[in-house]
């Protein structure tokens, strides 16, 4: 009786050993290079509107105005008449500047027109009004 | 005879390392949260001392929409006051703005009225696909 030779299967083996590297390495990178963003503004709460854009970060300059009427300008509490300077100032910095306003929703809308004027009258004339994505 | 002792060998199972490493990562890339600013742009009139010798506008061109202290609003366009509820102002808009492509939309909010009222109504202006709008308070 001829003896008819087994193929032999060849073994398929994905090495498991290194998996536990890779997956640090992935984890250490998103470690790495995750960055938080704070900010250090006043506390509001923002309305919420639906046809809403991107506002590109490098060029803005965020405006907080809180339900009482508080307006701070990047960690500095500014009075409405100092709201012309400091945007100046700064458009002199940046001439692409955005202001960008994050109002509490609760705000008297006269403050805000007040710090509008004073927008103008320095000519940052490009404004946003940050809002949440309504759903 | 003197047995000999056996000895412990000491090892740290790697095999579910992998797992430990997979799970820490999930939840990285879960909580991790991008902080993306969002919002309404305009674009402010200049306050020049030209500017400030009003522009003539013809009266059909221009739609008043005027919200009060309480939020109600009112659409003031071609002589006629209309109240309309918020829920319906796009589409009141959006029907003035095809019939006069040139329809400047004057926003007006009293002085006393919420901020947030003024946002929701622009944020129905600019879905309603008005282009020339006009930020104003008494």
């Amino acid at each position: 009786m001829a003896k008819i030779k087994k193929a032999t299967k060849p073994k398929t083996l994905i090495p498991t050993a290194s998996m536990s590297d890779i997956a640090f390495l992935l984890l250490l990178f998103f470690m790495v290079s995750t960055v938080f963003v704070r900010e250090k503004g006043i506390r509001v709460s923002m309305p919420k509107a639906a046809s809403i854009e991107k506002i590109p970060r490098t060029h803005a300059a965020t405006i907080y105005v809180n339900r009482s009427g508080t307006i701070s300008i990047d960690d500095f509490i500014v009075s409405i008449p100092d709201v012309k300077w400091v945007m100046q100032k700064k458009l002199a910095e940046d001439f692409n500047l955005l202001a960008c306003f994050r109002t509490d929703k609760d705000t008297s809308y006269g403050i805000m027109s007040d710090i509008l004027n004073q927008l103008r009258e320095a000519n940052a004339l490009r404004v946003y009004f940050e809002a949440k994505l309504k759903r | 005879m003197l047995r000999r002792k056996r000895r412990d060998t000491g090892g740290i199972p790697t095999a579910s390392m992998s797992d430990v490493a997979f799970l820490l990562l999930v939840f990285f890339l879960s909580t991790t949260k991008f902080d993306i600013k969002k919002g309404l742009g305009i674009v402010l009139p200049v306050a020049s001392q030209e500017a400030t010798k009003k522009v003539k506008l013809k009266e059909e061109n221009i739609t008043k929409v005027w919200i009060d202290k309480e939020g109600q609003i009112t659409v003031i366009s071609g002589g006629i006051d209309e109240q309309v509820p918020m829920g319906e102002l796009e589409k009141k808009i959006r029907k003035i703005v095809s019939q006069n492509p040139d329809m400047v939309i004057s926003l007006k909010t009293d002085r006393k009225s919420k901020y947030q009222y003024m946002v929701m109504a622009l944020d129905r202006l600019q879905a309603a696909g008005a282009e020339k709008i006009s930020l104003s308070t008494n």
